[in-house]
């Protein structure tokens, strides 16, 4: 169960340098309920991961059954939010260049209009 | 111009519209009340004294972000003279502050109830036009200090808090006061309306760490003196221009929306008051109608549609990677996903549209840094523009909407579902493509091919593009040029077809420079021939096509934004006295707006109405409307960047006289551009050689 949510952020770690986020640098932590929380530093583009840093520049939160399904792509991270399922606190642009991180595929054709 | 029924006061997309007692009562057919986030936090507002609503004397609203309204107690019968004057003082801020006061004009003491009356549907933008109903539940709360209304879906929570610095008695219709005025004294309370977003961690409700939530009326006068400080200073011997140009600057000011995700940058948003929002067309064409006069807009909105770049293929939204967003929306249906502006992509001309603009702000600016920076999406707008962009493998760009419920099927600018129209007034068939968008898509790989070679360090990619570009030109001269007819088509629809059109999309061609030399002298004579010029400006349809209505949306109106760029493809091809004649007609028609352009006006004869008359949208100002007058002066002033300078090479309308913008910003410091009317403006386009005045 949980395992999806740790293979996301295992997978994060083991691309190390995304180019989607060459511009970026700052540290988000995912608080997601049942599930833990999660550093993500990002240092122009070179990502690392980790459970127990100090400090982030932005706070997301969500539970477990949102991130899991926004992990694999079927949950846009933006309604989300939008809905209320997903609480920022800090840099909302640090957040916003974040989502890039969520599989692009997946949601081709999910929603067929 | 009918009777002016509301007034409105806003700051970003913050805005209040009340009819002028100030009271708020929406109905379905008055988009009244409190909105922000696209969301109406307040749809009723009512303020009665002794049970009785006010009568109005008068209502101030000389500036954006604060109003006043004059009223005198209700009799309920004819007028007579008041004992009491009521002032209501309106300010935007995270919601309003309002502060109403009460004197007492007789010589003994006065008694009164008084009593605001408030109630909140919460209802989207979109709802709001299209009258659907909730699908969550309201509630309400009285707490200690004041009255909260509130609405929930699932997680989805907004309320609206209600406070009163005098002693009210609060229920949860609104709130009382026994008012007690001495003689000749007066009574006054603050009303404070807070929107309160579920949005945001830590207290849900507290959205005192983001940006937004300042008193928003010290920031913007603050940031409309500064801006006012900051802008070249214009002269000109035609007073009407002074008074044009202060509109479009404050207009613009007020236009400003400030996205979350930037620090503080504002972009331009598209219209007040239903447009405040992020819209990749519209922030982009005025950021670059803006550019000599406020350069940090294109900046900002180059920064903000690249951090929503799209990275997937998504149907609903139209999304593509690599392509630039269209609209965000912030409301109840877009979270929900009933509609799909989370942001939604339907838009095809404003990826290559996006790189225009890169490199004109680096030409202005020197900003080698964000070209630099943006540079990743750049490329990925280049890729989008091969790969998603030309949907067939034709070569060329055309759109059709992969979301056929809730998405645009014109994705060009003229945008209403019937624009693009054969002659004989037939539609056409998607996937379309249009002319204007090959245009851009040219310039756009000349510009990034520029790009490429200064700052990206890949004079592989600047060959390759500059190759492409060229290949574009030959190819399109040769495919959408209407040999019988002498001009473009309007575009190539999906059954292979010339939409045959003559419209104002061929104005864009000479702006985008892909006209061919030998074609341009043909091209100007539509453009400025009685089929297409109205004497105030190009119609975006000719007269005598089957399409044509001079009261239709894209189908015959006059619209100044697509004027300003005909003015500048006008000027690139060396026809100044008609770049000119463009501008003064459209500065002309700007005067009888107060110096307010509207969206569009209606495409009849001048000679026939004798003054414009304008197209009734919902919003007013419009953003490209407003930055059109600055387009227009660049035009008219010739102002060109050459390496690390300004060029200046005026063609100015004789009625204008002696015209001079001063300290003008850029790569070079300031320079000043000034020169002499000498162009007579009222010539009939009998004189078509470019380059001399």
């Amino acid at each position: 169960m949980s395992d999806t949510t740790q293979a996301f952020f295992e997978g994060l770690a083991k691309r190390g340098y995304e180019p989607l986020l060459h511009s970026v640098t700052g540290t988000i932590r995912w608080d997601i309920e049942d599930a833990g929380n999660w550093y993500v530093i990002v240092d122009k583009g070179s990502v690392t991961v980790s459970r127990d840093t100090a400090g982030a520049d932005c706070v997301a939160a969500c539970n477990r059954e949102d991130f899991e399904r926004m992990a694999v792509g079927k949950q846009n991270p933006v309604t989300l939010f939008m809905q209320g399922k997903m609480k920022f606190a800090g840099n909302p642009g640090l957040a916003q260049m974040f989502q890039r991180l969520f599989p692009d595929e997946s949601l081709s054709g999910a929603k067929q209009g | 111009m009918g009777e002016k029924t509301t007034v409105s006061v806003l700051e970003g997309n913050n805005f209040v519209v009340s009819d002028l007692r100030g009271d708020i009562d929406a109905s379905p057919t008055e988009a009244l009340g409190l909105f922000a986030w696209d969301t109406r936090f307040l749809s009723r507002w009512l303020l009665t004294v002794d049970g009785l609503r006010p009568n109005v004397l008068s209502t101030d609203d000389l500036d954006y972000f604060s109003v006043r309204f004059f009223l005198v107690p209700g009799t309920g019968t004819i007028y007579v003279d008041a004992d009491q004057s009521i002032i209501r003082k309106r300010e935007i801020g995270n919601g309003f502050h309002e502060d109403l006061t009460i004197l007492n004009h007789k010589d003994k003491a006065v008694d009164l109830k008084v009593r605001i009356e408030a109630a909140a549907d919460f209802a989207d933008l979109f709802e709001v036009k299209d009258k659907l109903t909730k699908k969550g539940e309201f509630y309400h709360r009285i707490e200690s200090d004041g009255l909260v209304l509130g609405y929930r879906r699932e997680k989805f929570v907004h309320e609206t808090l209600i406070t009163a610095s005098a002693k009210a008695d609060i229920d949860e219709h609104g709130l009382s006061f026994a008012v007690h005025i001495e003689p000749h004294g007066q009574w006054t309370t603050s009303l404070d309306v807070v929107i309160r977003l579920g949005w945001f961690a830590g207290n849900p409700q507290e959205t005192k760490n983001m940006q937004w939530d300042q008193r928003a009326t010290s920031n913007v006068k603050r940031s409309l003196e500064k801006l006012s400080k900051e802008v070249p200073r214009l002269s000109c011997e035609w007073p009407s221009l002074q008074v044009t140009y202060t509109r479009s600057l404050v207009d613009l000011a007020a236009l400003r929306f400030y996205p979350l995700t930037l620090s503080g940058q504002a972009i331009p948003a598209a219209g007040l008051p239903w447009f405040m929002t992020i819209f990749g067309r519209d922030s982009m064409i005025t950021s670059y109608q803006a550019l000599p006069f406020a350069s940090e807009l294109a900046i900002a909105s180059l920064e903000a549609l690249a951090q929503r770049q799209g990275t997937r293929i998504d149907d609903f939204r139209d999304e593509e990677p690599g392509k630039i967003m269209h609209e965000v929306r912030f409301g109840e249906m877009t979270a929900f996903e009933e509609r799909p502006h989370s942001p939604y992509y339907g838009a095809c001309d404003v990826t290559p549209f996006f790189l225009i603009l890169l490199d004109e702000v680096e030409r202005w600016t020197g900003n080698a840094e964000l070209v630099r920076q943006l540079e990743l999406e750049a490329r990925a707008a280049l890729t989008w523009i091969d790969k998603y962009g030309d949907r067939n493998g034709d070569g060329y760009v055309e759109y059709s909407r992969r979301n056929k419920e809730t998405g645009l099927e014109n994705q060009c600018w003229k945008d209403s579902w019937n624009s693009i129209l054969f002659a004989d007034g037939t539609n056409s068939r998607l996937p379309r493509a249009t002319c204007e968008i090959q245009g851009y898509v040219y310039d756009a790989k000349r510009r990034c091919a520029r790009l490429a070679r200064t700052f990206w360090n890949d004079p592989a990619l600047a060959e390759r593009l500059e190759k492409e570009a060229a290949e574009l030109k030959r190819r399109f001269n040769q495919d959408y040029w209407l040999e019988d007819r002498e001009f473009f088509a309007l575009a190539i629809d999906g059954d292979g077809r010339k939409v045959d059109s003559l419209t104002s999309n061929i104005g864009h061609l000479l702006w985008s420079g892909i006209v061919d030399e030998d074609k341009a002298e043909a091209v100007v004579r539509h453009l400025m021939g009685p089929r297409l010029y109205s004497g105030w400006g190009v119609r975006t349809m000719a007269e005598g096509e089957g399409g044509y209505n001079p009261i239709g949306y894209h189908v015959g109106t006059v619209w100044p934004h697509d004027n300003s760029f005909i003015a500048m493809g006008l000027r690139r091809y060396g026809y100044r006295e008609e770049a000119a004649r463009v501008a003064m007609h459209m500065l002309e028609a700007a005067t009888y707006f107060r110096g307010r352009l509207p969206e569009a006006f209606a495409g009849y004869r001048r000679d026939l109405t004798e003054f414009p008359v304008e197209y009734p949208t919902a919003c007013s100002p419009q953003a490209w409307a407003s930055g059109a007058p600055l387009l227009l002066l660049r035009a008219i002033l010739g102002l060109e960047p050459i390496g690390e300078n300004l060029l200046v090479d005026p063609a100015i309308p004789i009625e204008l006289g002696q015209l001079e913008l001063l300290d003008i910003p850029g790569r070079w410091g300031r320079i000043d551009a000034f020169g002499r009317g000498r162009v007579d403006t009222s010539a009939t386009g009998d004189r078509m050689q470019p380059g001399t005045v």
